[in-house]
């Protein structure tokens, strides 16, 4: 039977570390996603600061993230040549964990210049972003078995 | 008379133990005899879970799974390892040595199996 607080052995575990952390940015980006979404509907700064913080932290829980993904496939695969679902999977993780940084940037650029047009600029990104999320997330589900018939 | 019944008694003992020899040979010669097995990779599980066989059988794994899956030998320095196995792709391997090899699938470590060699 599997402690579930064995600290070492959860660490010591190489593949599953990037399963476990993929939760935090897909989770913050799209609640930082409707926060800019609710404060461009409703104008409120406390709404779009909101949105700031939680791209924030989704940018700096990408990174680990994307680490964690790529050591899995060097440590687990070996870091061999990929096809078909972890291929895909492999790029559209880089893809949307790229664009989270990308929208944080933006997002912060836009709320430093007011500038409208960059704002609408961003909320388009966040809507990509986000189909890449859950595609991503997608794959990756079906890859762990919680999507797929396991 | 006596003498031929001895020497046809002697001859039907030494032809009957011969060919007892002979089918005993047989029969361990069949029992060792390498083999090919299957091992199918179904709905996130190896099947059968834990195979016999002798020295010199190959094994062939086939991903029978939508997802990709591995077989890597749980001991080190491992035995055999396959590439990712995409849906009906095979892995095959030839046992050269008794012993009890277990495996698993590097993406899923919790599928796991073995291989019995005698």
């Amino acid at each position: 039977m599997l402690n579930p607080f064995d600290l070492k052995a959860a660490l010591a575990a190489k593949h599953a570390q990037h399963v476990v952390l993929i939760h935090f940015p897909i989770a913050l980006f799209i609640s930082g996603a409707a926060f800019d979404f609710a404060a461009h509907w409703t104008k409120k700064q406390s709404l779009a600061a909101a949105a700031y913080f939680n791209f924030l932290a989704a940018a700096a829980a990408s990174l680990p993230t994307m680490i964690t993904g790529l050591l899995a496939w060097q440590w687990q695969l070996e870091g061999q040549r990929l096809k078909g679902t972890l291929l895909l999977h492999l790029i559209f993780g880089v893809a949307s964990g790229t664009l989270t940084c990308v929208v944080w940037l933006i997002h912060w650029s836009a709320r430093r210049a007011q500038n409208e047009k960059l704002r609408l600029f961003c909320l388009s990104m966040e809507v990509l972003t986000a189909v890449l999320l859950a595609m991503t997330g997608h794959l990756g589900g079906f890859l762990s078995g919680v999507n797929g018939p396991g | 008379m006596r003498r031929s019944v001895s020497v046809a008694m002697f001859i039907a003992v030494a032809v009957l133990g011969i060919a007892a020899l002979g089918a005993k040979n047989s029969v361990v010669a069949a029992q060792q005899k390498p083999q090919s097995a299957e091992v199918k990779i179904d709905n996130f599980s190896f099947g059968p879970a834990a195979l016999t066989v002798s020295v010199g059988s190959t094994v062939t794994w086939t991903n029978r799974d939508d997802i990709p899956h591995t077989v890597v030998s749980s001991d080190d320095p491992k035995a055999f390892k396959s590439k990712v196995l995409d849906t009906d792709e095979k892995f095959s391997f030839t046992f050269t040595k008794a012993g009890t090899y277990a495996y698993f699938c590097s993406i899923h470590p919790k599928m796991t199996g073995k291989v019995i060699v005698q």
